[in-house]
């Protein structure tokens, strides 16, 4: 009874922040950051694979959402929605800043460096070697594994075929089934 | 103690992941200037200055269009510069009060404004010349562009 009052509070309030900020407020924007930064910058930390890209796509999420939460009708939990939101920025944010990335170092040859991704704090075993993978088949065992999203799904996300997600899952898993054995 | 497979490992952790990590750095003063530099779209009223910029630039296309495929009278050119003039003032009043985003983009206009001066020049000579006529007309379109993209933040364009 007390979780399903709290609940029931936490939505009441939520729901409150969020018609006064399509009102245009700024301090329920802030309020309602803080309720969600959190979980917006765990998904962005684990699709980018990258601390400061991930801050950075964190950053453009909450600026665009300032923009798109008018359109943000209540059909679906505000959380899923811009769990959905957020998804979409990280992908676009990555192939905007793939480019030049890819200069610096062959994404598709891996993913974050393992003393890189040692240094994140917060991460378990399991993320630590997410983010070792290369890009596709991290982004794909991120959304499809952890997010939950249906492989037709992230194929329409990533631009790739359904059998190409897959096919990038069983690779993921290949390649964290093999390191986690020989740690 | 010896560890658990694979399979199970992948399924605890992911049972157990936290979605939750704390960035290291604090991120909400980047995100507030951001917010604080462009207000909050609110409903059809805010997209007035996006709509007249585009209709500015639409226009000014047809215009173009017009001048290349039905030949030149020797007043085109000033009639282009009146309209042009008029529409860049409009929207340089419209986005008086909307940071840019980029320090030099008046630079930028300067040098625009440059050709703009050296084609006119040019068409002293030969009013008629459909080439130059065509660049003047370019140099307008690239004016409008330049003033309506530094601002208009790319988020607000997706």
């Amino acid at each position: 009874m007390l979780i399903d009052a709290k609940h029931a509070f936490t939505q009441l309030s939520e729901d409150a922040l969020i018609t006064r900020v399509k009102s245009g407020d700024q301090n329920a924007y802030a309020a309602l950051y803080e309720l969600h930064v959190k979980r917006v910058y765990g998904l962005c930390l684990r699709l980018l694979a990258d601390r400061e890209h991930a801050e950075d796509a964190t950053q453009e999420v909450f600026v665009q959402l300032w923009h798109k939460i008018a359109s943000f009708e209540g059909q679906s939990q505000f959380s899923t929605w811009l769990h959905s939101v957020t998804s979409n920025i990280a992908i676009s944010y990555l192939r905007k800043h793939k480019n030049w990335l890819q200069k610096v170092v062959s994404f598709e040859q891996s993913g974050m460096g393992e003393q890189s991704a040692t240094d994140c704090q917060g991460l378990n075993g399991l993320d630590k070697l997410v983010l070792r993978l290369p890009e596709r088949a991290r982004m794909v065992f991120v959304l499809h594994a952890i997010e939950g999203y249906r492989h037709e799904e992230i194929a329409t996300m990533l631009g790739m075929a359904v059998g190409s997600s897959k096919s990038q899952f069983h690779r993921a898993r290949q390649l964290l089934k093999e390191w986690y054995e020989n740690e | 103690m010896s560890k658990p497979n694979f399979e199970t490992f992948l399924a605890e952790s992911i049972n157990n992941t936290e979605s939750e990590i704390t960035p290291q750095k604090d991120l909400w003063p980047g995100i507030e200037k951001a917010l604080t530099h462009a207000p909050q779209a609110q409903g059809k009223a805010a997209l007035w200055p996006k709509l007249a910029g585009v209709a500015a630039c639409s226009v000014a296309a047809l215009l173009t269009v017009q001048l290349l495929f039905s030949g030149s009278e020797p007043a085109t050119s000033v009639v282009m510069s009146d309209y042009f003039t008029q529409q860049k003032q409009t929207l340089l009043v419209q986005y008086q009060n909307q940071p840019a985003l980029t320090d030099n983009w008046q630079q930028q206009l300067t040098e625009l404004e440059d050709a703009e001066r050296a084609i006119k020049q040019a068409l002293d000579n030969e009013p008629e010349n459909p080439a130059l006529l065509k660049m003047l007309a370019q140099v307008y379109q690239q004016q409008l562009d330049l003033i309506n993209k530094v601002h208009a933040p790319k988020w607000q364009q997706i």
